[in-house]
């Protein structure tokens, strides 16, 4: 047997599985027509019509636990009206959807739709996951800033939304009767309330001072990310160190030496201490609601926030999958199916959150969700650019350090900024480059990079930044450019965004530039 | 696959007796098997998936050769075992090497093909170009025409191939308008509604109009006279906008133009060593490393010395035979062992909760202070080292009292004739003895508490949070909860190629270690084979 046995082993498997591939095609060609030809139609227990025709489409879907029946109830009915399957899958908390839709949707097995939060969208515009939605008509029935969170800074609108969320101001009734106005006040409350012993603090912050005590960061005027003139967000911005959210973070830190606050941030400690009576005062959202309820604290939820603080506004919605094959169908299914008032008014009585729907929020009945969607009115929608990435751990450590005395408030908030500008900036930060149309040339896999290696300058020890390289006879331009980006380039006048440089080469030189960070100016020497 | 391959090991046997039916029934069961394999790896290489079609492949030959060679026939028997640790071992380990040469991660997950089909299929409206609301008809034959109505709501039909027409109700057979202008009834199609329409998938690429002036259907609303937006060039690597004439060359992944503008989405491609020098070069990222390491270290051997060190302890008061309840006592040694490490975690993390843990309130009620478990650098790490002991003593309490039972009794006869004191015996006796038995769980329980992730991500993940790093890290952060947060948390999404690239200098590392301790364990093989 031996080596000619191997050989007609190989020559038949290729044959037989030609064969059964074969088979596979002819099972799979039609499919892509009728995509459904596979589906059981056991799910449809055929209503109305005789289910002598196969479904024309499916439509797959993944949401998560509380959305699942009330989309399950649409299907019957849009099976029967367009003989249209509509599949929903239930994949528990929206948290847990993004992982798997990273993973799904490259791979051809995501779903046609799938529920998300808003600012999912940085991450999954820039990776071509998430295609666009066109809402017609129906544009002007939804909530504003529901909808520009789903806006990305392309201006083009990437979801439909169904519900948002934001933190709210509860206060016990029992030991406060009116909320308080201002911050100070809160304080104030809960300094004669702790003297009478009837409290421990004023205020306790749930895990992650950054979200969770945004109104108070807010309200002394800081920011997280500026707006650029057309409104989207702007990177470049960073408010982590401004002089309004170091005046806040120097409020929280007064607040915790004296002992009106705990040092630390905790979810649970924050809640245990609101339910059990300890603290007057709790910044929590719609999800907390069960259990606060549970507990039986008499509280009240404060249609404002002191100092008109806003929160952050997180917005759900249902996103269409770049690789679906029908995402015209799938358009077709929200504007016409999910975007109605029966379908949202569902979401909103199961879901605990106000109504991205404008006739259901005006119709919002829970006291509770009425004055948080009010004390949200202003609220910010969370930066959905995928720059928020870089900001969660180094602005909560930055508050962190400050209200336990490891720094002062200053120190504290500005390490925290500058570790968002090196993380934004990436693993190049301090890279200085001459991006220009000869970098092919000396070794760049293409012209104009700001980031190739091959033309980094090397910082000498007087602080200018020099290059020596071989370049080609010919006619060159080029610029200069910070942190292996664009962001931060220089012209010839030494200004931002300047006039290229020229290069003129009569011959292959040897070309060795200089760059002073003080005038921003390069000097060319050729040999 | 594993389940044909054991079929042919249970046909080996009667191979054996030299009649060929057997021969032939491998064989034809390792072509149906390799058949099968062949149509999965036809599947494979249909969605792109070319590593794990290389590996399968590689993996099959392998398979044929062992069962055709009668040399390898030995391994036959091996052969399952052997398939499963190429796919599921080394087949992830040759995977994770790849990603770590690549910018694989958030705003780069799909591949070149699929990112240039993308951005060829966006389109744009030209400012001479004209939208308009779309009604879609369709004819028995399956062919579509369009009712068109532009923002002033004039109707057009509109057919593939065929120019624009304006007609007037009863013209070209278009039945009476609705009270929206919309033709009830077109001669020889059926009016759809939005939805059914868009069942099929294909009508978004059909092209009505003339050549040249075509118009698509963009979504529900609208249809307009779109054209592509971008042309792809293979030779240049580039994407040309055919509106602005801008060219966007591949840059690491991503089509780049001149003045920093960028097309989405990028795409998976190799960039060489950046992943690995961002760690090691960049010193926003080098950062507090050495601080780090330091804690990693020094967290895996107190871990180990005090886990160890009362294990021992434990099973070396068990094992004198004077130690009364003994039974009952191990039993509830044991327990921590039993409790699922999660659960215990967060139990601990509960007790120790400064406002409402029942250790501080304790502490406070009988001294007036407790410690500051979650906010003291120095107190988060002594809590890590206390519950890590409450976890793994009972593991070492067992391994300990197995080990010494094996210890001869003769030995410490001897060495009492001898005069040897108890302090001596242990040292010069039970230790050596059971470091030989022990020494590799040793190196194991090291390994493991050097990655061990959950301890500390459950517990405080990594803080409280280090002054003045350049980058966010805490005082309890070890090497991988400190990259997890900078490869998924910290930076800009996911990025599995950083992320696979420290997994692999982690790997080297803890592989490093591991092979010097093992040379340090061999030299109490050595005294034991001299006892």
């Amino acid at each position: 047997m031996k080596k000619g046995t191997l050989f007609t082993t190989l020559l038949l498997a290729l044959v037989i599985s030609l064969a059964l591939s074969a088979c596979d095609g002819g099972a799979t060609a039609p499919a892509t027509e009728k995509p459904a030809t596979e589906e059981p139609a056991t799910e449809e227990p055929a209503t109305e019509e005789p289910a002598t025709e196969e479904p024309v489409a499916t439509i797959r879907i993944w949401a998560d636990d509380t959305r699942t029946p009330i989309l399950l109830e649409l299907a019957d009915e849009f099976q029967a009206e367009y003989n249209v399957v509509l599949e929903v899958e239930d994949l528990g908390v929206v948290q847990d959807i993004r992982s798997q839709v990273i993973i799904a949707n490259p791979a051809g097995e995501g779903p046609d739709i799938f529920v998300g939060v808003h600012d999912w969208l940085g991450g999954l515009v820039e990776s071509g996951l998430v295609a666009p939605i066109d809402l017609g008509d129906k544009q002007g029935e939804f909530v504003e800033s529901n909808l520009e969170a789903f806006t990305y800074t392309d201006g083009v609108l990437y979801g439909l939304p169904y519900a948002s969320e934001n933190l709210g101001f509860f206060y016990n009734t029992e030991l406060v009767p009116e909320p308080p106005t201002t911050w100070d006040e809160v304080l104030e409350i809960g300094r004669t309330l702790q003297a009478e012993g009837s409290v421990e603090y004023a205020i306790a912050v749930s895990t992650g001072p950054g979200y969770n005590a945004l109104p108070i960061q807010t309200a002394f005027g800081g920011y997280v990310f500026g707006v650029d003139d057309s409104g989207a967000w702007n990177p470049d911005d960073v408010g982590i160190d401004s002089p309004g959210m170091i005046e806040a973070v120097t409020w929280m830190t007064n607040a915790v030496d004296e002992g009106l606050m705990p040092d630390t941030f905790d979810y649970e400690t924050a809640h245990s201490l609101f339910e059990t009576g300890q603290i007057p005062f709790l910044m929590a959202g719609p999800w907390a609601l069960d259990r606060i309820r549970a507990s039986e604290v008499p509280y009240a939820v404060a249609p404002f926030f002191p100092d008109d603080g806003v929160p952050f506004l997180g917005v759900q919605g249902f996103m269409i999958n770049a690789f679906s094959e029908n995402t015209l169908l799938a358009q077709a299914f929200l504007t016409e199916f999910v975007a109605t008032e029966d379908t949202m008014q569902q979401f909103y009585e199961t879901g605990n959150r106000p109504s991205s729907l404008k006739s259901v929020l005006e119709n919002t009945d829970d006291p509770d969700l009425k004055a948080m969607g009010e004390a949200g009115a202003n609220a910010m929608p969370m930066p959905n650019i995928p720059e928020m990435g870089s900001v969660w751990s180094a602005w909560d450590n930055g508050i962190t350090l400050a209200v336990t005395g490891e720094q002062s408030p200053e120190e504290a908030m500005s390490d925290a900024a500058q570790q968002v500008r090196d993380l934004i900036r990436g693993a190049l930060a301090g890279m200085v480059n001459l991006p220009g149309d000869y970098q092919a040339l000396v070794g760049c896999g293409a012209d104009w990079d700001p980031a190739c290696e091959a033309t980094a300058m090397e910082e000498g020890e007087d602080g200018l930044f020099r290059l020596t390289i071989e370049v080609p006879a010919g006619e060159y331009e080029f610029k200069v450019a910070l942190d292996g980006d664009w962001t931060v380039n220089y012209g010839s006048d030494g200004e931002q965004d300047g006039p290229n440089y020229p290069l003129s080469l009569d011959s292959d030189s040897t070309v060795t530039f200089i760059y002073d960070p003080e005038t921003h100016l390069v000097e060319i020497t050729i040999e | 696959m594993a389940s044909i391959a054991s079929q042919d090991e249970r046909d080996v046997k009667v191979s054996d007796s030299r009649s060929p039916l057997p021969r032939i029934v491998r064989l034809v069961l390792l072509i149906a098997g390799d058949a099968a394999v062949v149509w999965f790896l036809m599947r494979l290489f249909s969605l792109g998936y070319f590593p794990l079609a290389a590996a399968i492949i590689i993996i099959m030959l392998g398979v044929n050769i062992i069962f055709l060679r009668q040399e390898a026939y030995p391994i036959r028997w091996m052969v399952v075992g052997l398939v499963l640790m190429a796919l599921f071992t080394i087949y992830p380990i040759f995977f994770t090497v790849w990603v770590s040469f690549t910018n694989y991660g958030e705003g780069h997950l799909i591949t070149k093909e699929q990112a240039v089909d993308q951005i060829e299929r966006r389109t744009y409206l030209p400012e001479t170009g004209k939208a308009y609301s779309w009604t879609a008809y369709r004819s028995p034959e399956g062919d579509y025409a369009l009712w068109l109505q532009d923002a002033e709501g004039k109707g057009y039909l509109a057919t593939p191939g065929e120019p624009l027409a304006q007609p007037q109700s009863g013209e070209l057979g278009v039945g009476e308008l609705d009270d929206q202008g919309v033709p009830q009834s077109i001669e020889g199609y059926q009016r759809l509604n939005a939805i059914v329409a868009a069942t099929d998938s294909n009508l978004e690429n059909i092209r009505f109009g003339e050549e040249g002036n075509t118009i698509q259907i963009r979504s529900p609303s609208e249809a307009a006279e779109l054209v592509p937006l971008y042309a792809y060039d293979p030779d240049q690597d580039a994407m040309t906008n055919q509106e602005t004439g801008a060219t966007y060359s591949n840059i690491r992944g991503t089509f780049s133009a001149p003045d920093g503008s960028v097309i989405r989405p990028g795409f998976i491609e190799t960039i060489q060593f950046s992943n690995f020098k961002e760690f090691f070069v960049s010193p926003a990222l080098r950062g507090p490393l050495v601080r780090i390491i330091a804690w990693n270290f020094g967290f895996a051997f107190f871990s180990l010395l005090l886990n160890f060190g009362l294990g021992l302890l434990i099973a070396v008061m068990f094992n004198d035979p004077r130690f009364p309840f003994k039974r009952l006592i191990r039993t509830l040694l044991i327990i921590p062992y039993t409790v699922p490490a999660l659960l215990t975690i967060l139990i601990w993390r509960g007790m120790l909760n400064p406002e409402l843990g029942v250790i501080d309130r304790a502490l406070e009620g009988l001294i007036g202070w407790a410690p500051p478990w979650f906010t003291d650098p120095g107190w988060a790490k002594i809590a890590i080292l206390l519950i890590n002991l409450w976890l793994s003593y009972p593991y070492f309490m067992l391994i300990c009292s197995g080990a010494l039972q094996s210890v001869p009794e003769d030995l410490y006869s001897a060495a009492q004739v001898d005069g040897a004191n108890g302090w001596q015996q242990f040292w010069k006796i039970t230790m050596p003895l059971l470091l030989v038995a022990v020494g590799p769980l040793l190196v194991a329980s090291f390994v493991f508490n050097f990655n061990n992730f959950n301890l500390i991500y459950i517990f405080n993940a990594g803080n409280p949070p280090m002054a003045g790093t350049p980058t966010p890290a805490g005082h309890t952060d070890i090497l991988i909860s400190y990259v997890y947060n900078l490869a998924f948390t910290a930076s800009r999404g996911v990025d599995y190629g950083f992320a696979a690239a420290i997994t692999l200098i982690i790997f080297l590392i803890v592989g490093a270690i591991t092979l010097i301790q093992f040379r340090y364990t061999r030299m109490w093989e050595e005294v034991s084979e001299n006892v």
